[in-house]
């Protein structure tokens, strides 16, 4: 039983990654934010400005449209199997109900990583012609395991095990209005966790690559406590506040696999 | 692997999918024989280690399934066919049962890639091995799942309904390939069609509504309907008496073949009943109880 994690997280890697539409919405979403991003986007940035605030920038930037692509497209992960028929199947084999869900939910965010990675990779590149800083690819890497990764981890935690209680199609749609309200929405208008430690968007680590306040993150509004000042501290409670998160629908995923399968 | 069952249930909210089953299936090739509905599936999952019975026993091989460690004794050694079975559309037919081949536990790559290509050879996938999955036809998908349950060799195959679906030439194919592989294994066959069981089972179960009532050698089902089987050629209306078996058109009138037991008209004669005449006939007793 040694390599059942892996081999279910190699080809759950495989099947993402082959996944045409996963390229497609990464892309796609990519481009349109480029695109969009306004007088205020990383863009207009003035020339000289250090690698880290700029790739901070980017991945910021990408962080508010991309994530809704990487919720659409693992969302069916999970239930696919039962879609399928073939969680009978593996159900049947002495595979561990844990091995597989972990397995899965590694690969498949491995997987939806890659497009992520590189739409920043050809951020950094753009940014390179311009700027002729080698350190923007290094940074463009820091910046997405910090900014982009944990909300990646977070949205993907959901994204497996929700559609398991509630709908694919129905998930997608709460996904979407949470991710404006829960990130983008200024928490002045309405009671919402945009600017806390808990938005998946990255804006506290974005923050600490900036070097000044990114997006909302610590302005004063709802829950309160969840509102420090940004800062290398914040940032870093924010990713593992993130990532404790994700672990919460993981440990129900075994457990509703296998109602489903034995109902 | 011998199995025992015994008052075996199983129960989803209202449907008693399972009333207390009692069924011993020795090694070699076995048949499962029933009606839409009877359990067949709900048991050979139950025997998968899949669902949870209600209530009632079960051993395979000596290990009792209503521990955690005899289910996964029992499915270290098990190669199941759910009735079904969907694949991965995105894998290759060698990748997909790679990964399966894993997940049963086949760490040792080597050995695990020569045994793939074996059993593509023996299913008769080899050539198309390197194709993704999405695209393929029934029968080759009912293909890549007999090769997924053999991975591993396990000693008891439970196969639900295999041959549902394919083209005679394939089913046929199909059922030889069953019987050639159980001759050191247990193969529990579940089917419709009684005809794969006549041709590669020497013993067999016969279930409706949630029980088993027949099982014994295949014979014993095709007893069942001596002395009520009955031939009749007329150009009249069929006879009103018993069930219909079969309708052949002629010039002369229609040849019925009818199981019935009294004589269904006074022309009929009583000829050999073939298996599918003792199945009809075995159904029709278990609608009349007592
Ligand atoms: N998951 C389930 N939920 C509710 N009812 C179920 C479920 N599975 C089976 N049943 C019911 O249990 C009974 C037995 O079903 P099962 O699938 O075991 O029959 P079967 O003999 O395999 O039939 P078929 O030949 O049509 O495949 C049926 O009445 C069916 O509706
Ligand atoms: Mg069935």
């Amino acid at each position: 039983m040694r390599s059942c994690l892996s081999a279910v997280c190699r080809y759950e890697f495989r099947m993402q990654i082959r996944k045409r539409s996963l390229w497609i919405s990464t892309i796609g979403l990519a481009a349109l934010i480029t695109v969009a991003q306004g007088d205020r986007g990383p863009r207009h940035l003035p020339a000289g400005t250090d690698a880290a605030v700029v790739m901070g920038s980017w991945a910021l930037l990408f962080s508010m449209l991309l994530p809704i692509g990487f919720g659409m497209v693992l969302a069916d992960r999970l239930v696919r199997d039962h879609r399928i028929g073939i969680a009978s199947l593996l159900a049947g084999l002495p595979a561990r109900t844990g091995a597989l869900v972990a397995g899965k939910y590694a690969g498949s965010v491995a997987a939806t990583a890659v497009p992520g990675l590189l739409v920043l990779c050809v951020a950094a590149a753009g940014e390179f012609v311009h700027r002729g800083d080698p350190a923007l690819f290094g940074w463009a890497f820091a910046a997405f395991a910090v900014v982009l990764l944990p909300g990646l981890a977070f949205v993907a935690a959901f994204a497996l095990v929700c559609p398991l209680v509630i709908s694919a199609p129905l998930f997608r749609v709460l996904f979407a209005g949470y991710w404006f309200w829960g990130n983008m929405l200024g928490p002045d208008y309405l009671p919402s966790l945009t600017g806390t430690l808990l938005t998946p968007i990255g804006d506290y680590p974005a923050s600490w690559l900036i070097g000044e306040r990114a997006l909302y993150a610590g302005e004063p509004g709802w829950l309160s406590f969840l509102r420090p000042e940004p800062g290398g501290g914040a940032a870093l409670l924010s990713v593992a506040l993130l990532i404790a998160l994700a672990a919460l629908p993981l440990a129900f995923a075994g457990p509703l696999t296998a109602r489903r399968t034995s109902s | 692997m011998d199995i025992k069952i015994s008052g075996l249930r199983r129960r989803f909210g209202r449907v008693e999918a399972l009333c207390g089953v009692d069924l011993e299936v020795p090694g070699g090739m076995f048949g499962l024989l029933g009606t839409n509905g009877a359990g067949k599936t709900t048991l050979m999952r139950i025997l998968a280690g899949v669902l949870a019975p209600t209530g009632g026993r079960v051993t395979v091989g000596g290990h009792d399934l209503a521990t955690r460690a005899g289910r996964l004794a029992v499915r270290r050694r098990l190669g199941y066919l759910p009735q079904d079975l969907g694949l991965y559309p995105d894998l290759t037919t060698r990748e997909f049962l790679d990964y399966i081949g894993l997940l049963k536990g086949l760490d040792d790559d080597a050995a695990r890639r020569r045994q793939i290509g074996e059993l593509l050879d023996m299913v008769g996938l080899a050539d198309v091995a390197g194709r993704r999955l999405k695209g393929f036809s029934g029968g080759m998908r009912r293909r890549v799942g007999i090769a997924q349950a053999l991975l591993g060799d396990p000693a008891l195959v439970v196969v639900d309904e295999p041959t549902a679906g394919l083209d005679p030439e394939e089913r046929i194919r199909f059922r030889t390939l069953l019987a050639h592989i159980a001759g050191h294994r247990t193969v529990l066959l579940s089917t419709h069609i009684v005809e794969d069981v006549a041709q590669t089972c020497q013993e067999a179960a016969v279930m409706a509504a949630g029980r088993v009532v027949f099982t014994g050698p295949v014979t014993g089902i095709v007893d069942r309907a001596r002395g009520v089987t009955w031939e009749i050629v007329t150009q009249g209306p069929p006879p009103a008496a018993g069930v219909v078996v079969s309708a052949v058109g002629g010039p002369d009138g229609t040849r019925y073949r009818v199981v019935s037991p009294v004589r269904p008209d006074p022309a009929a004669v009583p000829v050999q009943p073939s298996l599918e005449e003792g199945y009809v006939a075995l159904m029709r007793e278990a609608a009349v109880p007592g």
